[in-house]
């Protein structure tokens, strides 16, 4: 067996780890350019040493570049078409792009209720025609998840009129709510110029270096695929997810716990049920965007070790920025870090100028050692009730689920007995008084400092397919990725439809590159369709995924 | 703004049958329809997780014959459960009013329960109510029952309470299950006109409805002076729906809800599964959470001719003037084991259409000029050759009222083998077997 590389982007340090038969052989902290990711990450490879590590099964990497683009609106403008029908009015959602709105309306069913209007199509293809550079075109269709036919028209009809034009099509992120579909579509389509052109530099600089190992990214479920299959938007806030799966790398197999990730500028939080992390039930945020991007459940927290301390009317304050690295390592601002480096919670830093840093922050006439300490004491206290707080805030989300069927009302939230897996630069720091804050068994991980490098290292690819077949209308098509097929089998098929399924995965994951062996299986769900008295047919639901998870356990 | 709670329960793995109209599919559409429209994702818009509720509350509210163990309840406690998840959410200010978009429905269960009817087993609004009476001392409270069928298990409930406002709205009994609902009925003898029934003629539509909303029911419920108003929200007064014959739209369900404001509406019945729920519960949602409904299309359009509006309008306006000039008429009855004080006294017969049997009930209830008085009801199901008997103590109930509970009690033990007491003044449940007093199932006292 060879060598897995992990790579995390985070906002101040990168980390990356060499893991190799388990063992971690070399890990270590790289400065972060948020200007220039594709560097940091050739940067932390060279660290790494990959030229003279031939066997590397994998490089793993967890990167900010799309979450960056999209937060800063550096991202290329997208023309969106959207195919709204009637029902809540658009404007009672906050877009942040603008759309332009077509005929033609669709039901819950896919059923057409309202044809388009060509003469509509026929002026937009004119209007674009016009234009000198071409638009970027979404295109989304309220109930394109059940039925795409207004999209493809659409795309076949510009297309044979403006040759050439780059079109995404809503249908192909299946999952229901419009509103999120347009807005994920929009931002992955908008994104695959950077992401594509990413990929191609990385790829080539470690040609250069003699490296063909292939490259997988994080995504924001915590799985991984390859660098030229993942889906752009997929990739956004995989550091939380890092974060969660360093804790899973890190810690005995079905344990339930808290990941709490104490980065330089943020707190990443997590949660692990019995071995699995839990998967948030509505979709990513990024800035104004909601999306349908697949996540875990992690809340970010902007406090880390070099969050700035202000001193106001003699309130301590943790601003949500940073300004530079901490006093003690040669920064101009103290920070929590000055504080546990003064508190010898840890012994990063130099000691003389975390107490100098302390120094500035009290009246002049108070500026002594025992102040400076009782300062420390309340700037770590003020940290941990933060994080104290958005653990309390996740619990609460996780138990304020929702459930759609009796099953599942009555075995909501088993009773798990949860620890607080801890991890990042500052953890040291605030182990003990979150411990006590939350009275909870509190652990620090083994490779603390380098937890989210290993967590991408040794992430499994997820992959999740989810069936909706109308067995009445004879269609069925898979939530994730849009397609649609005939269904030619019974009308009530009961078992049949889960082999179908499993065949549709199991091919599906080949041309990923996964093994889609170790399945799992939600209980499908069978509505029976009755009109007048008779059974016309069947509306099923199933999905089969492979879970986020790492594929095996560090040794120490 | 006003934030809007949902609860949004579909109870997508539990049917009365596959060819039953409350069946698993009942909410499929409307999830595919709210969750595909972004609704939830609304910034006034907050979804609640489901919950059970405890059998206790139940309790203090039905008497449910011959226990609870012997009722599959597990469906219906949720749907219970969740409304008071909302119910709470409202009392401590969360939201400023919520939906509870339920199934199984609750309104035809009645005081006295041996099975289901009309799909019901436990009535959720009036366990909701008596639970935030109970819970947060609220006075008084109004139901306006917009289902198509007449709300009789309410209307049962709250009959002798002068301190909840039943106002049911529906397809005249002769021509609808459950029969009944008759502008007749009007509250019992110390809650007279807290009952108010609008039998309305098949095909009444939207204008009628927002006439009688406007010109009658909503000044009765003003004058009442309510603290919280409940809207069951049935929803089988669609044009499309196939158990009735009412002519109302989507958009027409949005200004119903726009007039009625309730604090919490539950979700009723609704049997056009495809045609009306979907684009109802939207409408509903939105008018709840101050959005513009106006955009909610149904795809088909009402095919029936309307009734016009000036032949509603004087059908309306001659139900009023009958319904203003019924005057009260009772039976007293002096039986050797009633405590002092002066008991009417009416007997009835309850049928169990899901499972086919009937319910004999005779009903006593204590005059009082004081409180909603005294209740005591003995029910029979002749066909399995069982008795329970339910005696309760109301709310605000006087000494004397509350005195002749317990003395019922102590006379009836003797004769009785089966006896549920809700003393809801102290928001205590008994029961006796057989001269012993034995906890009630699950009911921490
Ligand atoms: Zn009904
Ligand atoms: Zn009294």
């Amino acid at each position: 067996m060879g060598s897995l590389i992990g790579i995390d982007v985070g906002g101040t340090y990168t980390d990356a780890v060499r893991i190799s038969d388990g063992f971690i052989d070399k890990k270590g902290k790289i400065p972060t350019d948020q200007e220039d990711i594709l560097s940091t990450i050739i940067a932390a490879l060279d660290y790494l040493q990959i030229a003279d590590s031939p066997e590397i099964d994998y490089i793993t990497v967890s990167t900010t570049l799309v979450t960056n683009a999209i937060l800063q609106k550096t991202l290329p403008e997208v023309r969106m078409i959207l195919f709204p029908g009637s029902g809540m009015k658009l404007t009672a959602l906050p877009w942040p792009v603008s759309y332009t709105t077509l005929a033609g309306e669709m039901d819950y069913r896919g059923r057409i209720v309202t044809e388009p209007d060509p003469a509509e199509w026929q002026l937009l293809a004119e209007e674009i025609k016009r234009l000198a550079t071409k638009p970027l075109l979404a295109i989304v269709s309220k109930f394109s998840h059940r039925n795409s036919f207004f999209e493809e028209k659409l795309a076949a009809f510009l297309e044979s009129e403006v040759p050439g034009i780059r079109m995404a099509l809503g249908s192909r992120y299946g999952h229901t709510n419009f509103y999120r579909r347009s807005l994920t579509t929009y931002l992955n389509l908008a994104a695959e110029g950077l992401f594509v052109r990413f990929a191609d530099d990385l790829h080539q600089a470690l040609a250069s270096r003699g490296c063909l190992a292939p490259v997988r990214v994080l995504k924001a479920d915590g799985g991984v695929l390859p660098l030229d299959k993942i889906r752009p938007v997929e990739s956004v806030y995989s550091g939380p997810a890092a974060s969660v799966l360093g804790a899973m790398a890190q810690s005995s197999l079905e344990k339930s716990y808290v990941v709490v990730d104490i980065g330089g500028t943020t707190t990443d939080i997590g949660l692990v049920l019995s071995g699995s992390p839990l998967i948030s039930t509505h979709g990513a945020q990024i800035g104004p965007f909601l999306t349908n991007v697949r996540s875990l459940a992690v809340r970010s927290l902007s406090v880390g070790g070099d969050s700035a301390v202000i001193v106001n009317e003699g309130e301590i304050i943790l601003a949500d920025h940073r300004l530079g690295p901490a006093y003690c390592i040669g920064g101009s601002v103290p920070t929590p870090t000055d504080a546990i480096r003064y508190l010898n919670l840890s012994d990063y830093g130099d000691y003389n100028k975390a107490e100098q840093g302390l120094m500035t922050l009290l009246p002049e006439d108070k500026r002594d050692k025992k102040n400076a300490r009782d300062l420390a004491e309340r700037i770590v206290k003020i940290m941990t009730e933060k994080i104290a707080l958005a653990i309390e805030q996740l619990l609460e989300e996780w138990k304020a689920e929702p459930a759609y069927k009796v099953w599942e009302v009555f075995h909501h939230h088993a009773d798990f007995k949860l620890s607080i897996q801890l991890s990042g630069g500052g953890a040291p720091g605030i182990i003990s008084t979150l411990a006590k804050r939350m009275n909870m068994d509190t652990v620090l991980v083994e490779h603390s400092e380098v937890s989210n490098a290993i967590g991408a290292a040794m992430a499994k690819p997820t992959f999740s397919w989810t069936l909706h077949l109308d067995t009445q209308f004879r269609i069925y098509r898979i939530e994730e990725t849009g397609e649609q097929g005939c269904w030619s089998g019974p009308k009530k098929p009961q078992r049949v439809v889960e082999d179908f399924l499993r065949d549709l995965v199991q091919s599906h994951a080949s041309s990923l590159g996964i093994n889609g062996d170790d399945l799992e299986k939600d209980i499908f769900d069978y509505f029976p369709l009755v009109e007048n008295y008779h059974t016309v047919g069947q509306i099923i639901r199933g999905a089969m995924h492979v879970p986020p998870g790492v594929t095996g356990r560090v040794k120490a | 703004m006003n934030k809007t709670g949902v609860i949004f329960f579909p109870a997508f793995d539990w049917s009365l049958g596959e060819l039953h109209p409350e069946r698993e599919e009942r909410l499929l559409y409307t999830q595919e329809q709210i969750f595909e429209e972004g609704i939830m994702d609304l910034p006034q818009i907050k979804q609640f997780s489901p919950s059970v509720a405890d059998i206790g509350n139940v309790l203090r509210t039905q008497a449910i014959f011959p226990g609870p163990k012997n009722h599959s309840l597990d469906a219906h406690l949720i749907a219970v459960g969740s409304s008071l998840v909302l119910g709470n959410a409202l009392m401590n200010q969360e939201i400023t009013n919520g939906f509870a978009m339920v199934r199984p429905p609750g309104h035809h269960a009645g005081a006295t329960v041996w099975g289901n009817r009309g799909f019901c087993t436990l009535n959720t609004e009036a366990i909701l109510i008596n639970y935030l009476r109970a819970t947060y001392g609220i006075k008084r409270i109004a139901v306006v029952d917009t289902d198509v069928h007449h709300g009789d298990g309410t209307q049962d409930i709250f009959y002798h309470d002068p301190n909840v406002l039943f106002i049911s709205l529906h397809q005249d009994g002769r021509t609808l299950y459950p029969g009944t609902g008759f502008v007749e009925e009007k509250g019992g003898p110390n809650a007279w006109d807290s009952v108010l029934n609008i039998p309305l003629l098949p095909g009444t539509g939207d204008e009628g409805i927002l006439y009688a909303l406007e010109n009658w029911i909503m000044p009765r419920v003003e004058a009442f002076k309510p603290d919280m108003i409940i809207n069951s929200a049935g929803q089988d007064n669609h044009f499309t729906d196939p158990l009735a014959s009412m002519n109302v739209t989507a958009r027409g369900y949005g200004k119903i809800t726009e007039r009625i404001k309730p604090d919490l509406a539950v979700l009723e019945g609704g049997y056009s599964i495809e045609g009306a729920l979907p684009y109802i519960n939207m409408a509903i949602l939105l008018a709840l959470s101050g959005e513009d409904y106006s955009g909610v299309i149904e795809p088909q359009r009402p095919k029936d001719k309307a009734l016009h509006g000036d032949a509603v309008i004087s059908y309306l306006n001659d139900l009023r003037r009958k319904q203003e000039k019924v005057a009260p008429s009772w039976n007293y009855r002096n039986d050797s084991f009633l405590p002092e004080g002066k008991w009417v006294y009416n007997e009835k017969s309850i049928y169990y259409d899901t499972d086919g049997f009937n319910e004999h009930r005779k009903d006593y209830i204590r005059q009082c000029s004081h409180c909603g008085g005294t209740v005591l009801i003995f029910s029979q199901k002749p066909s399995a050759f069982q008795k329970g008997v339910l005696i309760r103590i109301p709310f605000d109930a006087c000494p004397q009222c509350e005195q002749a509970g317990y003395d019922l009690a102590e006379n009836l033990i003797k004769s009785e083998n089966m006896i549920m007491m809700q003393n809801q003044l102290k928001n205590k449940v008994h029961m006796w077997h057989n001269g012993e007093e034995v906890s009630p199932f699950g009911f921490k006292n």
